[in-house]
């Protein structure tokens, strides 16, 4: 029996960790990445990415973020920074984590389409052990046409520049035609898992926002490879599947209020949010967030080009009103009826988008939506009592409004 | 109308310039364009004849900006669009927006949302200052913000005008660091505040205008009495509100040397003079000191610092910290423990722009140059 995509999923991060943990005895070396990233270059150098923010939801989903943010301060950061730094920096120190932890890096690639703030925690990091840093830097992917082919260019040359890096650090030749192979699983996972995403639109709902983010792992930190491609192969045939026999999250009559997400999740609510927004016959179908990893790789083009072209352009670094162009697609798409808005104090490079985006989501869709203030990570800033009845005088009002 | 200014005159206008500018702009037929730091070429807006503004926050109170972005949003980031969405928007035809890092990013389409009918221009600054594609990308920005003006102006600009710019905006900064150089020897011949003030109003009126004010105060400086002065250094990016220099000129402190943009970081942006503009625009943008978005190596701001606290003899240095700028709070604790290490005394201030009371600041401020007094000073 073919193996399920659970499964698929654990053997594919046991083996990667496996990898990372005896990475200098084979030889390799360990790259720290933000998220987004052109990681596809470390994985065609044999460089291992690992992610110091999949550690950090890690700690953060089983809860340690108070303790561990308390840490941080005494080490002299606001608690305002955000929460994957603060618990990363917390862990250096103290080694508390509920994983095994993640191998010391060897050099750091730095994306800031994702946000700045981790071009600076890395620099945190790479200080401490010396480490060099690449930043590969894409400015805002503002909206006229000519001044986008402008910054492609520069972001091109940037990729020059990190490969000759690379070689550097690692005294070995690039392989262009081992890039082009890797560029290849990307693309084929990207397509996959925007299917796998894009299934949200069926009525009822198949998956949940939670089912994405918990599917979105494998492509956060194993694109590039043919087990990520296969994975998500068999993630949407399962989805599919359940299309087939009409399950949904909740039962057809049940799911009443299909909803947006701006931003990332309350990773220590995560299970929470899910039951109680189901206990009212909402289902959080999806985010601009999740959407971040749904790359359109051209593989005609020069894969530097399509690179710089995919990373730039991620929602994170997108203009205001590009951000509410892509959301409003979501909504059309997804055919939803409501709208969560998140004010997360860790994240400065989505929220402070927030007020904006509401004012306008609001006004073209005619949608109410639901603001509350807390932070991602650190429990300090959440307050139970607060957003539950927020929550539930929400969907009072879409009631009313439905009615 | 900034060409004949006292030392005490230009005290007063730096306070609140913009009265002037708004009547300025009105008697010359000009228009403003207002910038945020850091790093636009204020020459090239000043080449298409236009008056280039660097706002700088407000002390008047918050309405709407608190609406747009949250409480923890860099306090002069919010002071900033509060002044242009409540008080002086109407001065402005239009602004050009530097983005160097999440919270100038935001604010730019945040800006241009709100001001639909104004020129809003983003001048996208690298944030990576040691490769040569940062290079390249400067001298495209430049490039990118001379044909955007060049558009919405209908205007066309040759070398000369630039040159032209350039040797006005030169001479300004040669005049502050002239006056900086007297000061820095003769602590009574001004105070602080109002040597920073000549420095603040030199980025927001007409520089060719306030150049004669400056030459005629350089000239009127006198030596006087300089005993009892404690030399200090600042360290940061902008120190507001301005009041805090009073502060440092009760407790006789003499700031001899600064890393701020409203300071020493504006006079190191003198252009080379030769060849082509655009080219000695880009060079000028690298020869600036660190600047905490745009530079990665806090070891490099560390040996800047040092080299400085030497070169000055300073006794300590005074570090101010813009509440919520994130930049600045994930480098702070590494420099913090280099400097240190190496023995030098340090003093961080923590600043908001919208701050009323000073009374924190002074107590910390004294308590911490009373301690020097017993001890090494």
């Amino acid at each position: 029996m073919s193996p399920t995509s659970k499964e698929m999923s654990k053997k594919i991060t046991d083996e990667y960790m496996d990898e990372a943990f005896h990475a200098h005895e084979r030889g390799k070396l360990i790259g720290y990445s933000t998220a987004i990233s052109p990681v596809e270059l470390f994985v065609a150098h044999d460089i291992i990415p690992i992610y110091p923010e999949n550690h950090a939801v890690a700690n953060l989903t089983a809860k340690k973020g108070a303790e561990l943010c308390s840490v941080v301060e005494s080490m002299g950061y606001t608690n305002h920074l955000c929460a994957y730094a603060r618990s990363d920096l917390a862990y250096r120190k103290t080694g508390i984590t509920v994983t095994k932890g993640i191998p010391e890096p060897d050099l750091f690639l730095a994306c800031n389409a994702q946000c700045f703030t981790l071009t600076k925690w890395f620099q945190v990091l790479a200080r401490k052990g010396n480490l060099p840093v690449f930043v590969f830097d894409t400015p805002e992917h503002v909206m006229d046409s000519n001044t986008r082919k402008e910054i492609v260019k520069y972001c091109v040359l940037q990729l020059k520049e990190l490969i000759s890096f690379l070689e550097e650090v690692t005294k070995r030749k690039f392989d262009y035609d081992r890039l082009k192979e890797v560029m290849k699983y990307s693309a084929e996972s990207s397509i996959l898992y925007k299917k796998f995403l894009d299934m949200a639109q069926y009525k009822p709902s198949p998956i949940s926002i939670f089912d994405a983010l918990i599917g979105m792992a494998i492509a956060v930190y194993r694109r590039g490879t043919q087990e990520c491609v296969d994975y998500y192969q068999t993630l949407c045939d399962e989805i599919q599947a359940k299309v087939d026999q009409g399950i949904g999250v909740l039962p057809k009559e049940k799911e009443k209020y299909r909803l947006y997400w701006e931003n990332l999740p309350v990773w220590f609510k995560f299970s929470d949010h899910a039951k109680l927004l189901g206990s009212y016959g909402g289902v959080i179908l999806t985010s601009l967030y999740v959407h971040a990893w749904s790359f359109e790789f051209d593989l005609d083009k020069d894969p530097l080009v399509t690179l710089a072209e995919n990373y730039v352009s991620r929602f994170s670094n997108s203009t205001i009103e590009d951000r509410a162009d892509m959301a409003t697609e979501l909504f059309k798409k997804y055919s939803m009826n409501g709208m969560i808005m998140f004010m997360n104090r860790s994240c400065k490079a989505v929220s402070f988008a927030v007020p904006t985006l509401k004012e306008i989501l609001t006004k073209r869709t005619g949608i109410p939506a639901l603001v509350f203030e807390s932070d991602m990570g650190d429990q300090r800033f959440y307050s139970e009592t607060q957003i539950r009845t927020r929550i539930e005088a929400y969907f009072e009002t879409l009631d009313r409004l439905q009615a | 109308m900034w060409d004949n200014l006292s030392i005490k005159e230009v005290a007063e206008c730096a306070k609140d310039p913009y009265p002037s500018i708004r009547k300025w702009i009105k008697d010359n037929g000009k228009k403003a364009i207002g910038s945020t730091f850091a790093d636009v070429p204020e020459e090239v807006i000043y080449a298409f004849g236009f008056l280039p503004v660097t706002i700088m926050g407000t002390n008047k109170p918050l309405k709407k900006a608190p609406s747009h972005l949250p409480d923890n949003a860099c306090s002069l980031a919010r002071s900033n669009l509060e002044l242009v969405l409540s008080y002086e928007g109407d001065i402005f035809d239009g602004f050009v927006l530097p983005q160097v890092c999440d919270t100038t990013q935001h604010l730019s389409d945040i800006w241009r949302i709100n001001f639909p009918d104004k020129y809003v221009e983003s001048y996208l600054a690298p944030r990576q200052a040691d490769r040569p594609s940062a290079r390249y990308w400067v001298k495209e920005e430049i490039e990118r913000i001379i044909s955007s003006l060049s558009n919405w102006s209908g205007k066309k600009i040759v070398e000369e005008d630039l040159r032209e710019a350039i040797k006005i905006h030169n001479e300004n900064k040669i005049l502050l660091k002239e006056i900086y150089d007297f000061k820095r020897n003769n602590p009574s011949a001004l105070t602080n505040k109002e040597f920073f003030a000549l420095m603040k109003l030199s980025q927001q009126v007409d520089k060719a205008e306030l150049n004669q004010s400056l030459k005629k105060i350089k000239d009127s400086l006198q030596a006087g009495k300089n005993d009892g002065y404690t030399d200090v250094i600042l360290v940061g990016i902008t120190c507001d509100p301005p009041e805090i220099y009073d502060l440092f000129d009760e407790i006789n402190l003499n700031i001899v040397g600064d890393t701020l943009l409203v300071g020493t970081r504006y006079i190191q942006g003198i252009v080379p003079a030769k060849g082509n503009p655009v080219d000695a625009l880009t060079e000028r943008h690298f020869k600036r000191g660190f600047f905490s978005p745009i530079h990665d190596n806090v070891y490099k701001n560390f040996e800047e610092v040092k080299a400085l606290y030497k070169e000055t003899k300073a006794k300590a240095i005074i570090y101010v910290h813009i509440e919520f700028c994130e930049s600045q709070e994930y480098d702070l604790p590494d420099l913090k423990r280099m400097i240190k290490n190496e023995g030098i005394l340090m003093h961080t201030l923590d600043t908001e722009y919208q701050t009323l009371s000073l009374s924190h600041v002074r107590t910390r401020l004294q308590a911490f140059f009373e301690s020097l007094k017993g001890g090494s000073l």
